[in-house]
């Protein structure tokens, strides 16, 4: 087994370990990092494959479209973040709450 | 040997990722998701991607971490056991509420895992095509730098990385929005502290410096404008700490020209070298190095001027809801 099927493997489990925090987790900043791990195994299955298709380096383009997407991950993130702080400072729920 | 070191860091990477979703505290959440960055970033070194993990270990983990961490003053530190002990409420709860609950977490379940399979086969399935290597590699000569990653970000795909930086700026402005527009008042609090103010003097010439490698170093390894931009932005954020916001001392003009400096120069050297007969973003060859250097230099201070009023805005979040209050 290579490291980069080790690592192909490992990119679909943190997706669904994302998109199951996304759906289970209540609060907001768990939500949030939810999102931020699905994102990590989307770029993990692109390093591995560039690590697969290597020649004499690693393929760069999606070394430069991982370093894209994290920066923009990041952006989006504290974005979400900011949008989860205001609405506890406006209503005091740090959850969406269906209930009421 | 190293099939054991891939194993055991993509089994912590997968342990870290679930105990950062499970963990009942907030901070432990928020920690936890640090170290699944930084051993995500190891994972990267592993594969070969080492401009990647610098990247990752210096904004996801880094710099989201510090934002996460400002955000946990808001948020109380425990999770309200109302909302999400919900095993507490099951087991205090009727067994007929049992049964009502267990039919969508089973289905929940069973859904997550045949998503998994299926993702698991997909990503199983993606076909040998060679990628974009050799070609990259062919046209490494003429893009002006060595390392091939800083040829694809700023030569080759020099559109992608133009449009990266505004999405930062376009996410300063939306939080801008989120926040109110009052902004960047001067506090009133000076850093009291004597080891905060030695940290601050210890870091600021350090950081630059090292940030400055880091953008020079890019031309022929791993390394450019983001990770230096983050380095320098940590600057920004550690004297916003110290009671020394930037952009509370510098004129307005000054601070929006710095933040825009990055992606106007890119876009108005596009333009020029347009009406030249170029395409956009198509350097010249006989100084795409320099010309990529001074791109890179000037997109690395405005990204590093964006994250430092990011987190000076979402900082400044906290203070705000004692006005609405005492006004409403």
């Amino acid at each position: 087994m290579e490291a980069y099927q080790i690592y192909s493997l490992t990119s679909a489990v943190l997706f669904a370990i994302g998109i199951g925090g996304v759906f289970a987790s209540k609060h907001f900043i768990k939500k949030i990092i939810a999102t931020i791990i699905m994102g990590g195994g989307v770029f993990l299955a692109f390093v591995s494959f560039a690590e697969r298709d290597a020649l004499n380096f690693a393929d760069p383009v999606p070394h430069a479209l991982v370093i894209t997407g994290i920066v923009v991950a990041v952006a989006s993130g504290a974005f979400a973040l900011a949008l989860a702080r205001r609405i506890y400072q406006l209503t005091g729920e740090e959850s969406f709450n269906n209930e009421k | 040997m190293s099939i054991l070191i891939d194993g055991l860091l993509a089994i912590l990477a997968i342990y870290l990722a679930l105990q950062s979703l499970l963990a009942p505290r907030l901070s432990q959440s928020v920690f936890l998701f640090f170290a699944f960055g930084l051993a995500l970033a190891l994972a990267w070194v592993r594969l070969g991607a080492v401009d990647v993990a610098i990247t990752e270990a210096a904004i996801a983990a880094g710099f989201l971490g510090v934002l996460f961490l400002d955000a946990l003053r808001d948020f109380s530190s425990t999770i309200s056991e109302k909302h999400n002990n919900t095993e507490a409420i099951q087991s205090s709860a009727s067994r007929k509420k049992i049964k009502t609950f267990l039919l969508p977490r089973l289905a929940f379940g069973v859904g997550l895992g045949l998503f998994l399979l299926i993702s698991l086969e997909a990503i199983w399935q993606i076909p040998q095509g060679g990628g974009l290597t050799a070609a990259a590699e062919s046209m490494l000569p003429e893009s002006g730098v060595e390392h091939p990653v800083t040829a694809v970000l700023l030569n080759f795909r020099a559109y992608d990385t133009w449009l990266e930086i505004g999405v930062i700026l376009l996410g300063l402005l939306a939080i801008f929005v989120t926040g109110g527009i009052k902004i960047y008042t001067k506090p009133d609090v000076v850093a009291k502290d004597p080891l905060l103010r030695q940290v601050i003097l210890f870091f600021t010439p350090v950081l630059f410096l090292f940030g400055a490698f880091l953008l020079y170093i890019g031309k022929s390894g791993p390394g450019g404008a983001f990770q230096a931009a983050v380095l320098w932005g940590a600057i920004g954020i550690l004297l916003h700490l110290g009671g020394k916001p930037v952009f509370a001392m510098i004129p307005r003009w000054v601070g929006q020209l710095v933040l825009i400096m990055g992606l106007g120069f890119f876009l108005l050297m596009g333009f020029v070298f347009m009406s030249g007969g170029a395409t956009l973003f198509e350097y010249p060859k006989a100084y795409a190095g320099t010309l990529i250097l001074i791109v890179e230099t000037l997109a690395a201070i405005s990204i590093a001027a964006a994250l430092t009023a990011i987190y000076a805005n979402l900082n400044q979040m906290k203070e705000e809801p004692k006005e609405n209050e005492s006004a409403n």
